[in-house]
C-alpha cells in the first residue's frame, strides 16, 4: 500500500489524484495548474541542482554570464579566487537587476538604479556617498550581499542549487554518475561550449518537454520519421515500424529521475557500414567507431579518465540520449554526415520554466576541447542541423509540445491521463557492470515513469 | 568568416554588427537596384507560396547561409552583440537541400504548413569587389500563422546578402540573418528567413 501524499491543492485535489502511482498515469491537468506550478518552483526549482552553463564560457577572472534558475535570474561569475560563483541578480536595496547584460567581464557589478555595488562572488562592497551610509546606519555590510547559491562543477558544467544543506551533487546524480562520467568526464581537457547557447521560448509547461527528457525513445519512430526517410537512422520509410531502428538497447535510470539510453554502437554503425564487433577488443572497437566527439588520438585519454568497464561500455553500448531531472536533455549522438565531415553532435538542453504556460528552451552545443578546429566546426553544424531552434529533429518536438499544452486547458481534456503502462521492469542484463535501474530490450515507459516518481518525491517532501 | 571566439564573456571584433560595407552604392531606382529588388520580392513570394524548388533554384552552390545569435551586452562592448560563434542557421548548399528535401516528407513542423508573409524593406545595395556581385542589405519582417492560433508568431531581422549575376539572373551566394531577439519568440525556425 502506497502512503498517501500530504500535498493537497486548494480544491481538494491531492498529488495522488494527479500522479497515479497505482495505475501509472498522470493527469494532463499537471501541465496547466497554477497552484501546482508555484509549488514546483519552491519544491523543485528552488531546491534541486540546476544546469547553468559551462566554465569554458567564463575563463578569466571577472568573466560573467547571466542565466536563469527557473524565474530567478542569477549572475554566474569567476571571482578573483578563480572559483565560479552563482548569486541572485536582484539588488537587495530596491530589487533591480544588478547585471543587465548577458555576458561580460567586471570586477565590480554596480546596480544602475542607486549604485549599490557587489563583487563577482556577490559580496556587498558599498553604496555611493559612503559617508552618508546609504546602506543603513547600523547594518553590517556582510549581510547585504547578493543571495548566494551553492555551486558544483561537474566535467566543467556549472550546476547550482539554493538548497545549501541539501544533497551533494554526487548524491543528486546517484547511480547515474557511472554512466554520466562516460560523457562528461572522459578526456583530459574536457568539453568546451562552442558559443553562447541558442535560446527560444515555447508556449507550453516545462514538464511537457521535461517528461520527454526522461528518455522517451519511442516517439522517435513516428515524430522523427523524417530521420528514417532520410536514411539517417538506417532502414527505409516503409520498414520503420518493422525494423524499429534505434529502439533496442539498455535504458538506465535511477530514483533521482535521471536516465540514459544506451544503444549498441555496432547496430548504430550498421546503419552506415557493416563492421561487426564480434571478437574485437575494447580498443579495436573504439578505433572502428569512436564515440561521438572523440578522435582516435583521444582514445588513450578514455582509458586514463574512466575505468576499464566504463570504457568498454562506451566502446560497445554507449549512452547517447537521456536527461537529468528536472529539466536537462542530453543528446550525445553519432549524427553522421554524408560529405565526409566529422560526425557527432554533443548537446545539452535546459527547459527553464517561465510561468505555467511558457518554457525557455536553451540549447548548449559542445565539442571536446582538444578536438581539431575543423571537427569542432563540423560538430557545431551537426548540432545546429539536428537540434535546437532550426534542427530538423527538434523543430518537430517544438511543434508538438505547444499543442499538447493547448489540449491541457480543456475542462474535459485536462482530465485525460498520460499513460506509462508499457513497463519492462528492472532487469540486469548478463555481464552488465554499472548500477541503477536497468531496462534492456525495446525502449519502454520505465525511465519516464521514474521521472514522474522523482517529481512526486520532491513535490511530496515537506 | 572567422570562427574563434569561444568564451561567452569576452567578445572580439567579429561580434560587431557591420552594416553595408561596400563604398560603391548602387543607387535607388537604378536598373540594377530595381532588378535586385524584384529578385528579393520573387524570393519572398517563392518562400511564402512554399515553392521550395523555385527558391533552391535561386541559390548559388557555394552559398553560406547563417543566422548568428544575438547577446545583450552593456558598457564598452554594448555593440558587440552578434555572436558569430553560434548560430540558429549554419548552412551550406547541401544542408539547405537536406532541409528542403525533408519538407517534402514527414516534416511535422511544417505539415500542416505555416502561412507565412515575408515583408522585405529598407533595401540598400552596393557593388562588391568581384564584378557582378552585389552586397544587398534588407530588413525582413516575418509573420507566421500556425494552425488555428489567432496569434501570429513573428520575427524581425536584417539580412546581409551577396547576390551574384549569373547569366542575367541573380543567385544568392551569401546570407547573414541578424535576428533582433536574443531569446527567440518563435517556436522554431522550420521556415527560411
Amino acid at each position: 500500500m502506497l502512503q498517501k501524499s500530504k500535498l493537497v491543492l486548494r480544491d481538494g485535489t491531492s498529488l495522488d489524484d494527479l500522479i497515479m502511482r497505482d495505475s501509472n498515469e498522470v493527469s494532463l491537468r499537471v501541465m496547466t495548474d497554477e497552484e501546482l506550478y508555484k509549488l514546483e518552483m519552491e519544491k523543485i526549482f528552488a531546491k534541486t541542482w540546476l544546469l547553468l552553463g559551462h566554465e569554458s564560457e567564463i575563463p578569466e577572472i571577472g568573466d560573467f554570464i547571466v542565466r536563469d534558475m527557473a524565474e530567478d535570474n542569477v549572475i554566474v561569475a569567476r571571482g578573483p579566487d578563480g572559483d565560479v560563483h552563482v548569486s541572485l541578480n536582484v539588488c537587495p536595496h530596491r530589487g533591480m537587476r544588478v547585471c543587465l547584460g548577458e555576458a561580460g567581464n567586471k570586477r565590480v557589478h554596480q546596480c544602475i538604479y542607486h549604485g549599490w555595488a557587489f563583487r563577482p562572488n556577490g559580496d556587498f562592497i558599498g553604496a555611493p556617498v559612503e559617508r552618508e551610509k546609504m546602506h543603513g546606519n547600523d547594518v553590517d555590510k556582510k549581510t547585504l550581499g547578493l543571495k548566494k547559491a551553492r555551486v558544483h562543477l561537474y566535467g566543467g558544467l556549472i550546476f547550482a542549487t539554493w538548497d545549501v544543506d541539501g544533497p551533494s551533487f554526487d548524491e543528486f546524480l546517484g547511480d547515474s554518475k557511472y554512466y554520466m562520467d562516460q560523457l562528461f568526464c572522459r578526456t583530459d581537457s574536457g568539453l568546451e561550449l562552442l558559443g553562447p547557447p541558442q535560446r527560444f521560448v515555447l508556449p507550453c509547461n516545462w514538464k511537457v518537454p521535461g517528461e520527454q527528457s526522461g528518455s522517451d525513445g519511442f516517439h522517435t519512430l513516428t515524430l522523427h520519421r523524417s530521420l528514417m526517410e532520410g536514411g539517417v537512422m538506417g532502414g527505409t520509410a516503409e520498414s520503420i515500424y518493422d525494423q524499429a531502428p534505434g529502439m533496442y538497447g539498455v535504458d538506465i535510470s535511477c530514483k533521482q529521475g535521471h536516465s540514459l539510453r544506451c544503444l549498441e554502437a555496432e547496430k548504430t554503425f550498421k546503419m552506415f557500414a557493416d563492421v561487426p564487433f564480434e571478437g574485437k577488443s575494447t580498443r579495436e572497437r573504439l578505433e572502428l567507431l569512436t564515440p561521438p566527439g572523440i578522435t582516435k588520438e583521444m582514445i588513450p585519454e578514455l582509458f586514463k579518465n574512466l575505468s576499464e568497464d566504463q570504457v568498454n561500455q562506451l566502446a560497445t553500448i554507449p549512452p547517447q540520449v537521456g536527461g537529468l531531472f528536472p529539466n536537462v536533455l542530453i543528446a550525445f549522438i553519432f549524427a553522421p554526415r554524408t560529405d565526409g565531415g566529422s560526425s557527432g553532435a554533443l548537446t545539452l538542453h535546459t527547459y527553464m520554466p517561465k510561468g505555467p504556460d511558457r518554457v525557455e528552451f536553451t540549447n548548449y552545443i559542445f565539442a571536446e576541447k582538444d578536438a581539431p578546429e575543423q571537427m569542432k566546426r563540423d560538430m557545431l553544424q551537426n548540432s545546429i542541423w539536428n537540434t535546437g531552434t532550426s534542427g530538423v529533429i527538434e523543430q518537430d518536438d517544438a511543434d508538438v509540445w505547444p499543442v499538447i499544452m493547448k489540449n491541457a486547458r480543456g475542462a474535459v481534456s485536462k482530465g485525460v491521463t498520460l499513460k506509462y503502462k508499457a513497463l519492462h521492469g528492472h532487469e540486469r542484463p548478463e555481464g552488465w557492470v554499472g548500477e541503477g535501474l536497468l531496462y534492456p530490450g525495446f525502449t519502454k515507459d520505465d525511465t519516464q515513469w521514474n521521472w514522474w516518481l522523482a517529481y512526486y518525491d520532491l513535490m511530496d517532501a515537506v | 568568416m572567422t570562427w574563434k571566439t569561444k568564451s561567452t564573456a569576452t567578445p572580439d571584433a567579429t561580434t560587431i554588427l557591420r552594416g553595408l560595407v561596400s563604398k560603391k552604392r548602387v543607387p535607388l531606382g537604378s536598373e540594377i537596384y530595381n532588378r535586385i529588388l524584384e529578385t528579393l520580392y520573387d524570393e519572398a513570394a517563392a518562400l511564402d507560396e512554399r515553392r521550395i524548388d523555385d527558391w533552391i533554384a535561386m541559390i548559388a552552390q557555394d552559398i553560406i547561409y547563417q543566422a548568428p545569435i544575438r547577446l545583450t551586452r552593456t558598457g564598452p562592448n554594448r555593440d558587440r552583440d552578434v555572436m558569430r560563434t553560434m548560430f540558429h542557421f549554419d548552412e551550406n548548399y547541401d544542408s539547405l537541400m537536406m532541409r528542403s528535401g525533408r519538407l517534402q516528407k514527414s516534416a511535422w513542423a511544417e505539415d500542416p504548413p505555416s502561412r507565412c508573409r515575408r515583408f522585405v524593406t529598407n533595401v540598400r545595395i552596393g557593388e562588391c569587389e568581384t564584378p557582378g556581385e552585389y552586397e544587398v542589405v534588407s530588413y525582413l519582417f516575418l509573420e507566421r500563422s500556425r494552425g488555428d492560433s489567432p496569434d501570429n508568431e513573428r520575427t524581425t531581422a536584417e539580412r546581409r546578402d551577396i547576390w551574384r549575376d549569373v547569366d542575367g539572373e541573380y543567385k544568392l551566394a551569401r546570407r547573414e540573418i541578424i535576428v533582433d531577439q536574443s531569446v527567440l519568440g518563435m517556436s522554431n525556425f522550420a521556415v527560411f528567413l
